[in-house]
Formats: C-alpha cells, sequence, structure tokens
C-alpha cells in the first residue's frame, strides 16, 4: 500500500502548519486569570460599527439554512457605490488570506517566484510556500519596505509583488511619490499587489490611495479587509479591487460561497454607515500611539510604529518569556519572532484602561529583569 | 545525497551473507576506511544472527542500509515480545566472564561495541528498530592561521560552503574550549561533510575580506528543537559584540519561521549576546583545567502552546519549582514506576565525548534493574575517565519519567528541564560523582 506521506508533495512536507493561539478560556485557565486583554492581533477595540450591529442582530435565524449569495452581489455593489467603480472589480473573500490564495493561484505555477519584505504579513510567504511557490524576500530598511531592493529582486520568474502599505508589524509605509515611482520603474512586469489592510488608518494626505492608484496602473491589485478598522474579524470578510480583468483571472481560481451571509451583511452596513466609526477609531489608536510611545520612552524601550493600529517595541527579554509573563497578568500581546523581529513584541492600540493594563503589566514583567 | 539501500530477508543465519556483503559495499562506495567498513559489516552481521536465532518463528526481518557522506547506518526493524538487549549497554563487560551460554550473547555485545552508537525506536506494540552507525574517520584539524587580521564591516548569511565551514570549524576548536565545540569541529572535515547532509545548518559572519569573523551552527534535536553551538567570534575584541550579535539575528531570523517551537544550547559561549534566550539553569562541567558552570540557555520561536507532562512523585516539586520560574503552562502528571517491569533488563543509549569527557545517557527500555543498570554505567564510564555523566528523559513518556526515582537512587540529580527538546520537555540529570 502506498504510504500516505509518499503522496505528498515536498514542498507541503516541508512546511509547517500554523499553530494558531488557544481559546481564550484555555488561556485562561492555562494561565490562572479571570480576564485575558487581547492586545495580540490588532482587533477593533471599539468593535463593529453601529449599523453593522444592527445587521447582524436582525439577521434571522432561519437564514442560516440558506446558502449566503455566492459572489457577494450586495456587498460588491455596495464597494462599487463606495469607491465609484463596477461592482465586476471587486472579489470577495473569506478575509483576505483566501484573497491572497486566490491571486497566488491565478497567476503562480511551479518555477515561478513572488517577492516581498522578509519582515512582513507573513501570509504571502506561507501560501507561496505551501503552494510551491519560490519567495523571494527583501531586506527591509530602516524598519520600511525597500523599493530600490524589491525592484532588483524581480526577474522574468516573478509574477506577484507583495506591497504591505502600511507595513505590518513596523507601521512603515510608502507615500504617494515613493509608489508612483515603484510602479513606473516595475512597468507591468509583475502583479503588485498593494495590501491596504490598514489603509482606513492612515490619516496623512500624502498616503497613497490604491482605489486610485489601480486606475492608473492596470497590474495592481488592492487588498482590504472588514477584520480590522471595521471590528468584523470574527465574520471573516475580505476583498480585493482592480481592473475587471485583472480580478476576472482571480475569480477563476477563488471558491464561490466562501463568505457567509451575516459576513456579507454586516460588511455591506459597514461600508454604507461606517463613517463615524471611523474616526472614533482612530481618535482612540492616535491616543493610545501617544501614549504607548511614551511608556516605551520612560522604559528606555526602542519602538516603531507609522499608520495601522499598532505599535511594535524591543524588549530586552525573549518576546517568547514576555509573552508568559504578560499572559501571567492576564495581557496577550504578539510575539514577534515569528516576523523575524526577535526580541520585540507588537501591540494593538485599543482604549486608554487597557493601554495601562498593558504598561502596568509590562513595568512588573521586566522589574528586575 | 544518502544511498539507501533497503532489504527485507527471512531470519535465517545464510542470509547474513548477503547483508554484509550489502553493508561493505555501501560503507565501501561512501569512503569510509577498511576498519570502519569491517566494523559496519559486523555490527550488522551481529545484530542480523542474534535476531535470527533468538527470535523463534520471526517474520522477515526488514534492514535498511542509509549511507551519508560522513556516516553510514543501518536499521534493523524486527519484532519482539520478551528479546532481552540488556548486553548493548555500554556498561556490559566486553569479554563475558564464564559459560559463554549462561553470559551475555556474544553476540550483541560484540554489535554493541563495534558500532559508534546506537538506539532502538519502539514503534508500538513489540515492533522494534534499532539502529546502529558507524562514522567516517577524518584527520585532526590543521592549526588554523591566527595571524590574518580581520576587519569591518561584517555580514552574516546563512553559509554552506565547505571550505569556509572546515576553516571556521578550525578555527573555532582552536579559540574555543571543547565543551563549546560539537564534536565534529575537532576533524573540520567532517563538520563540512554533516553540513552537505543536512546535518548541520551554519550562520557565518564574514569580514571585509571575506575571511570568516563568527560561526553559528545548529542541529535538530528532537521533534521539536534546535540545538546551537556558537557564536563562535574570531573577530577582535572590539568588534566582537557586534559580530556575535549578527550571528545571532541572522541566526533566529533564518528559523523564525522553522519547524521548530524551540532553539536551546548547552554549550552556548560567553560570546552569546544578553537578552536573547533564558537561562534554565547550568551543569557542571569538570575538565582537567577545573570545574565550570556551563549555562543552558533557551528560547520559544513562538507561544508556548503548553504541554502535558509526566513526573515522578520524588520529582514533582522539582518540575513545579521550574515551570513555575519560566512561566510556563504545564499540566503535571504522576509518572509511577511500573509494579513489574516488563523486561528484566533496562536498556539505555550512551554517547560518550572524548574530548570533553561527558556521557549522555538516554533511556531505551524500561527493565527492572534500572537502578542497578545506571550505577554500572557510571561505574564503567568513570573507570574510563569519562568525568561528566548525564541523563535526559524525555517527560512526554511515563515511563521514562518515572525512571527519576530509580535515577535519584543512583546518584543523580535534576539540573534543568530543556522545554521542547525531545518528544516533549526533557529533563536533565547529573551525577552526583561529577559534581
Amino acid at each position: 500500500m502506498t504510504r500516505l506521506i509518499d503522496l505528498v508533495p515536498p514542498h507541503v512536507l516541508g512546511f509547517e502548519s500554523y499553530v494558531p493561539s488557544r481559546p481564550d478560556e484555555v488561556l485562561r485557565r492555562q494561565y490562572g486569570v479571570d480576564a485575558l486583554l487581547r492586545l495580540n492581533n490588532n482587533e477593533n477595540a471599539l468593535g463593529p460599527p453601529q449599523a453593522a450591529r444592527e445587521a447582524l442582530a436582525a439577521f434571522p435565524p432561519v437564514q442560516g439554512a440558506v446558502y449566503p449569495n455566492g459572489d457577494c452581489h450586495f456587498l460588491r455593489e455596495a464597494l462599487g457605490r463606495a469607491f465609484g467603480k463596477d461592482p465586476g472589480q471587486f472579489l470577495v473573500g473569506n478575509g483576505s488570506c483566501e484573497v491572497i490564495t486566490s491571486v497566488i493561484k491565478a497567476f503562480c505555477q511551479p518555477g515561478d517566484a513572488i517577492v516581498t519584505a522578509d519582515k512582513t504579513f507573513a501570509v504571502y510567504e506561507w501560501v507561496a510556500a505551501f503552494s510551491g511557490i519560490e519567495t523571494r524576500l527583501v531586506p527591509l530598511k530602516d524598519y520600511a519596505l525597500d523599493p530600490e531592493a524589491m525592484l532588483e529582486a524581480v526577474t522574468e520568474r516573478t509574477k506577484i509583488v507583495f506591497v504591505c502599505n502600511p507595513n505590518n508589524p513596523t507601521g512603515s509605509w510608502w507615500d504617494k511619490a515613493v509608489l508612483e515611482r515603484f510602479l513606473e520603474r516595475l512597468a507591468g512586469r509583475a502583479v503588485v499587489v498593494l495590501d491596504e489592510a490598514y489603509r482606513e488608518f492612515a490619516e496623512s494626505p500624502d498616503f497613497p490611495d490604491g482605489m486610485d492608484v489601480l486606475e492608473r496602473h492596470l497590474n495592481v491589485l488592492v487588498f482590504r479587509t472588514f477584520s480590522k478598522m471595521y471590528g468584523l474579524a470574527a465574520l471573516r470578510v475580505g476583498y480585493l479591487c482592480g481592473a475587471v480583468e485583472s480580478v476576472d483571472f482571480v475569480r477563476r481560481t477563488h471558491l464561490v460561497y466562501s463568505v457567509n451571509a451575516p459576513g456579507q451583511l454586516a460588511a455591506r452596513a459597514a461600508v454604507e454607515d461606517g463613517a463615524a466609526h471611523v474616526k472614533a477609531t482612530r481618535r482612540m489608536v492616535a491616543q493610545a500611539r501617544g501614549y504607548l510611545r511614551g511608556v516605551f520612552d520612560s522604559l528606555g524601550l526602542e519602538h516603531v510604529s507609522g499608520e495601522g493600529n499598532y505599535i511594535m517595541a524591543r524588549v530586552p527579554v525573549p518576546d517568547t518569556l514576555l509573552y508568559r509573563l504578560l499572559m501571567r497578568q492576564g495581557v496577550m500581546v504578539r510575539t514577534m519572532t515569528g516576523f523575524r523581529f526577535p526580541n520585540w513584541i507588537r501591540v494593538t492600540l485599543a482604549e486608554q484602561p487597557a493601554m495601562e493594563a498593558f504598561a502596568a503589566a509590562l513595568r512588573k514583567s521586566l522589574d528586575g529583569r | 545525497m544518502d544511498t539507501i539501500l533497503s532489504l527485507e530477508t527471512p531470519p535465517e543465519i545464510g542470509y547474513a551473507r548477503v547483508l554484509t556483503f550489502a553493508a561493505e559495499t555501501l560503507a565501501r562506495s561512501r569512503g569510509l576506511a577498511a576498519r570502519e567498513q569491517t566494523r559496519f559489516q559486523l555490527a550488522v552481521e551481529e545484530f542480523f544472527t542474534y535476531l535470527a536465532k533468538t527470535v523463534p518463528g520471526h517474520a522477515p526481518i526488514k534492514t535498511v542500509l542509509t549511507g551519508k557522506p560522513y556516516q553510514v547506518c543501518a536499521s534493523i526493524r524486527f519484532k519482539a515480545a520478551n528479546l532481552c538487549l540488556g548486553a548493548l549497554n555500554a556498561c556490559c563487560p566486553a569479554a563475558p566472564a564464564g559459560d559463554l551460554e549462561a553470559g551475555e550473547p556474544l553476540s550483541l555485545i560484540l554489535a554493541g561495541r563495534v558500532a559508534d552508537r546506537f538506539r532502538i525506536d519502539c514503534e508500538g506494540g513489540d515492533a522494534f528498530v534499532l539502529h546502529a552507525e558507524v562514522d567516517k574517520v577524518y584527520p585532526k584539524a590543521d592549526t588554523p592561521d591566527q595571524h590574518i587580521i580581520i576587519r569591518p564591516p561584517y555580514r552574516a548569511a546563512a553559509q554552506d560552503d565547505p571550505g569556509l565551514l572546515v576553516l571556521a570549524a578550525g578555527l573555532a576548536a582552536a579559540s574555543y574550549p571543547a565543551w563549546h565545540c560539537p564534536a565534529s569541529f575537532q576533524t573540520p572535515g567532517k563538520f563540512a561533510d554533516m553540513s552537505q547532509a543536512g546535518r548541520f545548518q551554519s550562520i557565518m559572519a564574514l569580514d571585509a575580506a571575506s575571511h570568516p569573523a563568527g560561526l553559528l551552527c545548529w542541529t535538530r534535536s528532537g521533534d521539536k528543537g534546535l540545538s546551537f553551538s556558537g557564536p563562535f567570534v574570531f573577530a577582535p575584541p572590539e568588534d566582537g559584540a557586534e559580530v556575535a550579535r549578527l550571528l545571532m539575528d541572522a541566526f533566529l531570523a533564518a528559523v523564525a519561521r522553522e519547524t521548530a517551537e524551540i532553539v536551546f544550547s548547552e554549550r552556548a559561549t560567553p560570546d552569546t549576546p544578553p537578552g536573547y534566550f533564558e537561562p534554565l539553569g547550568s551543569l557542571t562541567l569538570h575538565a582537567p583545567g577545573g570545574t565550570i558552570e556551563q549555562p543552558v540557555l533557551y528560547r520559544h520561536l513562538r507561544e508556548d502552546t503548553g504541554e502535558t507532562v509526566w513526573a515522578a512523585p520524588e520529582l514533582a516539586d522539582f518540575l513545579h519549582g521550574a515551570y513555575d520560574r519560566l512561566a510556563m503552562c504545564r499540566n503535571v502528571m504522576t509518572a509511577h514506576p511500573a509494579t513489574s517491569a516488563e523486561r528484566e533488563r533496562s536498556l539505555f543509549s550512551a554517547t560518550v565525548d572524548k574530548y570533553k569527557a561527558t556521557a549522555a545517557l538516554r533511556p531505551l527500555l524500561d527493565g527492572e534493574d534500572t537502578q542497578a543498570n545506571l550505577a554500572a554505567h557510571v561505574g564503567a564510564l568513570s573507570g574510563k575517565g569519562v568525568a561528566n555523566i548525564f541523563l535526559y528523559i524525555d517527560l512526554s513518556r511515563s515511563w521514562e519519567a518515572a525512571l527519576a526515582g530509580a535515577a535519584l537512587r543512583a546518584g543523580f540529580r535534576p539540573r534543568l528541564v530543556l522545554p521542547f527538546a525531545g518528544r516533549s520537555d526533557v529533563l536533565v540529570l547529573q551525577h552526583d560523582q561529577a559534581d
């Protein structure tokens, strides 16, 4: 009998499956705490916008028996209205991770490569790895994606360049001029995925709007998500936008029915009536960023934070040890070794009491070490 | 690329010749010297002969011979409900006294001696795989040229160039005490071959003229661990900290998304930059120049998801204390020794490093004589001048954890826990005699 292992391609055999955090109740029991402050996944502490809450509350349970709309028809229409585009330019997925997978499937085959940064959102690299696609990783320069080095890494086998803007986890970002110059020099030799998962947090007028950029560059696909700013992470709704032709190619590899009905309803409500929520979230994030910068400065810790609802700090002990010390006090942060930033932590910017609780736990953890 | 020969033969002594011919051919093809060819051939022959003679009504015996650039290995898969392998213990006398029939089986004693090391995997039930390895012999390191001036700027990256690896391993062996170095550094050609075969991976720092300025290497340990050696720094003292940090950053970046939970080192050098690791404790190392406390360092590569481990009642307090100090979630279950062991004779593997005068014992099979067997190992190893004797117990297996009581009575003392260094956490004990 053939062994199962003999049926598995080498690139899958060599890939390590991602181990997500255990459920909160398990973690609380493990660490002996009554409550857990989640500052690890850049979730929005304000939750979903009011309109999305109402949409969810109005969802009739009996509809649970009915398949969702397979291609998110009404949500794509709402996105089209919001951004002044054809609904056919949008493709919605079960979170942006699914859309990343679809794009790689659409454009890459074994022997091809993608280019991205060595210290950025890991899913581009993971999906490429378990799909048998080479990843060319470009080092950051001063905590930011390096456009020159990324251009140099592009070869004739490169099909996709992933640009996370602002970059997760550093928060660094390319302004309009840098992005435009990069796209001109790339000259359409590869698809550019402009991952704007944290775009809604950016307030600088110099911050490029992918929705404009893609009109001038047909090889650009913009990714956004409802998980971060719109607080709908549990419902898993992400989307991409691009030229109709390129979106059509991606649609061929994309599974339909992957976005559930409550998610579609809540996301549509957020698009149509989320402006006040965006404003309130930005206010909370700005205040938290200022507060934590002060905390890290007072502890003499190097920190990095640009746009996005997170801040990263270098700590004087292994990040994985600090994780456990903080967990014992009911505070959960993201360790950064896996992002290739050993001894750094990333902290979600949230409401003031949570930030103060984190600061107190951090001081206690580092005290005497 | 490994060469693999797989043979399935009836358990009849007549087939031993087929196996020994295959073993010799393989060893020769991988460049082993005549003496090692013979040792390998003999190990295969004696194990096979013993099994063929001892296990009545045995199904065919499957033997897999693997040739690596630096070593040949025989893996013999067999079934044995009550087989006694006690003669493989390193403490077993090489020349059995008295009546051979009543003493230890000579073939097993021989096999255990001619192989450089062996281990036994239990595949469940009464199925076992016995692995016997014979190493290629390499020349000792040349004295490296220490007069080369190393100067900045420095860069660090993964390195697999055999020439550079030989040079750097030789430099490390010449600059650092043996206990900091993998044994293969004493014969750098072996280190290069092991690297080529994927046994070691290395980060090397190079200076402005591309001369080695530092080295850090690592190898897999258990299912979830990476054991590293270094950082070895060859740059001038004023640049040492920078080179060490470059090596460490490049190392952690290289393994950050590896299929491992932790990195650790029982022989990290004093050049290890502060803040990267958690101290787990220390081991006492006796050397001709004196005694030192060697710190043992570790770090997780990702968030700890907790684990269940077993502890002998005598060691529960020690383990609870260790886990509490590490702020680590563990369900500690009580492991009681079996009321009657399955076998009369227990079996331990012994890996001896003559350069460091150290021996690492690992339990392979439980038996009624565990305490006496451990004491006999200590006696035999001490008699050979091994001053540092350690016992590694994988806490994921209750029978192994339960051995700790016998180990304490045999004079071993718990030193530290290596999280995830085996199938799960590994308890390291050290024999008191060496303290």
